[in-house]
């Protein structure tokens, strides 16, 4: 009994010095390919969603995950690009769109496209991240025909980028964060006050909900948690 | 219905299909998925329901599979547009994983976006039918909305395996337009079946009554009414011919935004009661119109095919077109139709006053059996179910050589949602 108790404390003392989290251990099914959808990226926009998404692929990258970028970059498009341990692909929209939405709706087929490519090439993608509603389409649309979780991380809702506009745009742009927010698996924002949105505006329960933000200490851990979680259910799901 | 994997199955992608018509699109989808499917094709049809009639549906040997497009919020019907595509999308998912899905069948630019989505996703060839162009529905691109669409007709006309064009006219519009190879292009031509107008029996004079009084000739004509229909054109026309055959009653079927200006055309010409703008009718009174009239007109300035023509020549109407497009290639002049210059209301009316004249009774006659056999030879829809299988089997044939194909597991099993984390 005292050799037992001693040998726990002793592990406990390795796990902590190590600074292994346990949960970590629980979770060691970790995704082996992800694919992050984001309309920004470096270096064309530096912002909130670029960092946000950089931040993740970072992490990814360095706890070995195959970690895939796809970004708009009329530049750069078709190009593709190591970031240090991640790869960024750049697509243009292939058709001239007269507005926000109308430009969503058609890049959702060139970054569907890539992705594609990916997984044909590499013969599997665990997860897709989608970023921000202009991304949500394509992300949407890659789930069902895939058959792969989708995460989507909000950084603004509609409602208070246009607040009190009720209009056809509005309208559709709010249908389409609607949709991400009831096909995704997990849903990301970095403040609590954005979850409390989501819930009042598109009902998303708050427990689908997670706060992360790329300032916190446990960021990566906290991803790759929700990461392999949602894989691991997923696969379980899949093998049942 | 148990699919069998040998058969060719194919995806049509169309966003109007019957009941829910606005153009000739769905009536074309309509009859060349039956004939396909009575030539031993499996053929799937994803298209937009409307008012509650969606889901799945099995007839003749088509399955139809209908999304909810009802209240899908947009800021225009572009966007509509787009925004619908994103529902068909989601919805071909689930047909992807129940059918083996050897061939995408596109038609218009309306559907490019899951078109060609689905086509790199799946890595199925992609087939798709051009009916009509943008740059020549409205003789250019001008505006923002045309320049999306043209865009979206190009990408589709680029990404397709094989293109399939109604007549030579879009044929060589299409490679006029987006530099696309002649070789990357066959020509189908639409049909038209003569057994639903052979078929129809009535009370020809009841009926009439309800268009025209007893003496009167009918004139006929069925269409959008938008600018390349030619619709003023006619409008054109009417007092020249109301000169000569003071007993033609103009009936004007269909509807449009070139409406209001054709109506007021017509109060501003012609006497009160001389024509009747019926709005849309339904298909069994507008092939009973179509046989009762004493001419059919299809006055177009831009007419990929014209099978207002060729259903005028099924329900044995003499008919009067516009020499351009498809329509010059459907009708031989005076033997199976009358041609007439475009854009010209003077030469219009000369072809109305040619059919209604009595001397000329027994040339236009002939030229209506004519027109009638010359339809039952080339322009019926197991024909054309027929030329489109070949471009199939040419198209799957270079497929197998090819290394482009899919992973097998895209086509596994079904997920089910998640969610909730502990």
């Amino acid at each position: 009994m005292v050799d037992q108790l001693l040998s726990q404390r002793i592990a406990e003392k390795i796990i902590k010095r190590l600074g292994i989290d346990e949960r970590d251990i629980e979770y060691s099914k970790k995704p082996k390919t992800v694919v992050l959808i984001t309309p920004d990226f470096f270096p064309r926009m530096s912002n909130e969603v670029s960092y946000t998404t950089k931040e993740i692929a970072q992490h990814l990258a360095t706890r070995g995950v195959n970690t895939h970028v796809i970004s708009y970059d009329p530049w750069k498009a078709g190009q593709r690009e190591d970031f240090g341990g991640f790869t960024v692909h750049y697509v243009t929209n292939p058709v001239r769109a007269y507005s926000p939405l109308t430009w969503t709706l058609t890049l959702s087929m060139e970054v569907s496209r890539v992705i594609a490519d990916i997984f044909h090439e590499e013969g599997n993608i665990d997860l897709i991240h989608a970023h921000e509603w202009l991304s949500f389409p394509a992300g949407i649309h890659l789930q069902a025909a895939l058959r792969k979780p989708l995460l989507v991380n909000y950084y603004s809702i509609e409602h208070i980028r246009t607040p009190g506009v009720c209009n056809g745009y509005t309208e559709a742009v709010k249908q389409i964060e609607w949709m991400a927010s009831y096909e995704s698996k997990r849903i990301f924002v970095n403040q609590d006050w954005l979850k409390n949105l989501l819930h009042i505006h598109y009902s998303t329960p708050p427990e689908k909900v997670n706060v992360l933000n790329p300032e916190d200490k446990e960021f990566d851990k906290k991803i790759i948690r929700n990461y392999t979680w949602v894989v691991r259910q997923w696969r379980e799901m899949i093998e049942k | 219905m148990e699919r069998d994997d040998r058969k060719i199955t194919v995806l049509h992608i169309s966003w109007e299909f019957p009941p829910f018509k606005v153009g000739g699109l769905g009536t074309h989808v309509y009859h060349l998925t039956r004939a396909q499917a009575k030539a031993g094709m499996e053929p799937i049809v994803l298209t937009c329901g409307f008012e509650g009639n969606y889901g799945k549906e099995e007839k003749d040997g088509v399955v139809v599979y209908r999304i909810n497009a009802d209240n899908i919020p947009a800021e225009d019907f572009f966007s509509w547009v787009l925004q619908m595509n994103m529902l068909l999308q989601i919805e071909a998912a689930g047909i992807f994983r129940e059918n083996r899905v050897s061939i995408i069948h596109a038609h218009d630019w309306l559907s490019t976006t899951t078109a060609v989505a689905l086509k790199h996703i799946y890595r199925v060839p992609l087939i798709a039918t051009i009916h009509a162009l943008e740059s020549g529905r409205y003789g250019g691109i001008r505006g923002d909305r045309q320049v999306l669409i043209h865009d979206l007709e190009g990408k589709l006309v680029f990404e397709a395996w094989r293109v399939i064009c109604c007549s030579n006219f879009m044929k060589y519009s299409v490679v006029s337009t987006f530099a696309t190879p002649e070789d990357k292009i066959d020509v189908v031509p639409n049909g038209v079946e003569t057994a639903e107008f052979d078929s129809l029996q009535f009370n020809e004079q009841e009926f009439k009554n309800r268009f025209a009084l007893p003496h009167e000739k009918i004139v006929l004509f069925v269409g959008r009414h938008v600018w390349e229909k030619g619709l003023d054109i006619l409008m054109g026309a009417v007092p020249m011919i109301l000169e000569k055959h003071p007993e033609a009653k103009f009936v004007v079927t269909g509807d449009g935004y070139h409406r209001q200006h054709c109506e007021s055309l017509a109060k501003q010409n012609v006497p009160e009661g001389k024509v009747l703008f019926t709005g849309y009718v339904d298909d069994d009174t507008l092939k009973k119109l179509m046989k009762i009239a004493d001419v059919i007109v299809v006055p177009s300035r831009y007419e990929p095919f014209g099978i207002v023509a060729l259903e005028a020549m099924a329900a044995r109407t003499p008919v009067v077109v516009a020499d351009t497009g498809g329509l010059s290639e459907i009708v031989e002049h005076e033997k199976t139709g009358i041609k007439v210059w475009v854009e010209n209301s003077e030469s219009l009316a000369w072809g109305v006053k040619y059919v209604l004249d009595e001397n000329n009774r027994e040339k236009i006659m002939r030229m209506v059996e004519n027109a009638y056999s010359t339809v039952k030879e080339k322009y019926s829809w197991d024909n054309a179910a027929k030329l489109t299988r070949k471009i199939y089997e040419r198209v799957l044939k270079e497929y197998e050589k090819v290394t482009w194909k899919p992973r097998p597991e895209i086509f596994g099993r079904m997920d089910m949602p998640i969610v909730g984390i502990d």
